[in-house]
């Protein structure tokens, strides 16, 4: 559908654009100085100091009620996809000693450039005129 | 200078009327368009046909079924970058990058990456560089039976095909093409300045998570312009009865959507030796044991870069050609920004059509 013509919608458009870009300019701007990135990095620090005690936090109290902690499941969830992996193996074996593959028509590897291609057409062709003429 | 305003017996009352009319019936209907949208699922991607033909941990390595009866000689590896998915080349018939190369006669495979599960949290740039990358070259050596593969990497795609090919200057890559791929990291704006040594604690960062979250990794490019998502999103609004517009935008939210997350060691690695030590600019980038300097690299290279690139911006892509050792190489500055120089309407008029060109002469 070719787009709207309506100019209510294309100056709504135009505002979209022109918005955009001041934003992202004054944002840039903001974000692209020495203090923000500072703020930034303790903000994150922070969060990942917090992450860090309340996940030994939580360890030690799944430890002391005797249930898996988020390492103990990821590294189950890492074994069974193992397992998956070599189920789904086998079971390609197992078809394929069933029904062996036929084998795929390979395409020649013989393309040449367009450009080439044509000058080949145009010898060829050229030939052809040549050897009707001495005919 | 401001424009005067109108008289009033200048506007014309009836037209004025017939826009708003107008406008209202385009309001309704995008609304009733936007509900069966938001109903539907998914945006479906990746419909090129194609097989697995190698598969391990966060590696997988496709095939993508010829299209044409007779192929160039050389096939061709694309490289995504690892911080998303590889559907971004096949977004949907007639926006796949991938399928384009196909009707043009090229055998193409892609290096796509799986997220990394915490098992995979110490991979480091000598695993994608010297063991993910040449196993996939064999892997294509064995299934077309040719010596020659031509990459094309994308964004740090590209980089980690230039660290393999200055650490492989024996071959067998026949052609490097690296599309939007940062060099100078120095360069790097916004990115550079957030990683400050100075501020940025990578080694708690890493130590703590194991695996960078994908909310992160997306974070940190969507920070970069902050207004893009909420305007995409009034220009869908705006777009919502143009069919071909929206399969588009959906596509490519669905890409930025599904940013991967990133192996620990290898953000460590990176920040520390590309963004902090700048070694790759400076030839001094050592990995496993075997240093990655550009003007090892003597294969023809072609370096498309885009004019208003946010996150490859031209002050860390434009000093490749200096730095490689190749007397065949190319720049190509094209019009657009990271993500549509290699999809969308511009990449399909622009792009592709350089890239193909280029490698055909190559490719025999």
């Amino acid at each position: 559908m070719a787009r709207d013509p309506n100019p209510m919608t294309q100056s709504f458009s135009e505002m979209v654009t022109e918005w955009e870009r001041n934003f992202d300019a004054f944002a840039n701007q903001v974000m692209g100085t020495d203090a923000y990135s500072q703020a930034m990095n303790e903000m994150q620090k922070a969060q990942l100091q917090y992450q860090k005690g309340m996940s030994e936090l939580m360890t030690q109290h799944l430890c002391n009620l005797n249930m898996p902690t988020r390492e103990d499941v990821l590294q189950l969830a890492e074994a069974v996809r193992q397992l998956d992996r070599r189920l789904e193996r086998i079971e390609d074996k197992m078809f394929l000693n069933d029904d062996p593959p036929v084998a795929k028509k390979k395409p020649a590897r013989t393309r040449t450039p367009p450009k080439a291609r044509a000058a080949t057409a145009e010898s060829n062709a050229a030939r052809t005129g040549k050897e009707k003429d001495n005919g | 200078m401001a424009k005067a305003a109108p008289s009033l017996d200048a506007i014309d009352l009836d037209a004025m009327q017939e826009g708003v009319r107008e406008f209202v019936e385009q309001a309704l209907a995008r609304g009733q368009r936007g509900l069966e949208l938001a109903g539907a699922g998914p945006q479906p991607v990746g419909l090129t046909p194609k097989e697995t033909l190698y598969e391990r941990g966060t590696l997988k390595l496709y095939h993508y079924t010829p299209m044409c009866d007779e192929v160039y000689r050389v096939p061709v590896l694309l490289v995504m970058a690892t911080t998303n998915k590889s559907f971004v080349f096949d977004l949907s018939p007639g926006r796949s990058m991938v399928e384009y190369m196909l009707k043009q006669g090229y055998d193409v495979y892609v290096l796509d990456w799986a997220p990394p599960t915490q098992a995979e949290r110490g991979l480091k740039l000598a695993d994608y560089t010297q063991d993910f990358i040449p196993t996939c070259i064999e892997k294509i050596q064995q299934d077309t039976g040719e010596e020659d593969v031509s990459i094309i990497g994308y964004c740090m795609g590209g980089v980690l095909s230039l660290i393999y090919a200055s650490t492989h200057p024996d071959g067998p890559l026949k052609n490097l093409v690296c599309l939007t791929t940062p060099v100078d990291f120095h360069g790097m704006g916004l990115a550079k300045v957030w990683n400050d040594p100075k501020y940025f604690d990578v080694d708690q960062l890493v130590d703590t998570l194991g695996v960078l979250p994908s909310e992160t990794v997306s974070q940190m490019f969507e920070m970069q312009r902050p207004a893009q998502r909420l305007a995409g999103q009034l220009r869908y609004w705006e777009n919502m009865l143009n069919d071909d517009f929206v399969e588009s935008y959906r596509a490519l939210l669905r890409w930025g959507d599904e940013t991967l997350p990133l192996a620990g060691e290898y953000v460590r690695e990176t920040t520390k030796e590309l963004q902090w030590g700048n070694k790759l600019f400076t030839g001094e980038l050592m990995v496993a044991g075997k240093r990655a300097d550009l003007k090892n690299i003597k294969v023809p290279l072609l370096s498309c870069v885009a004019e208003h690139d946010h996150l490859a911006p031209r002050a860390s892509t434009e000093v490749l050609l200096d730095l490689v050792g190749t007397q065949d190489k190319e720049e190509i500055l094209l019009k657009g920004g990271h993500v549509s120089l290699i999809a969308g309407p511009n990449a399909a008029k622009r792009m592709w059509p350089r890239v193909v060109e280029w490698l055909s002469t190559r490719s025999v």
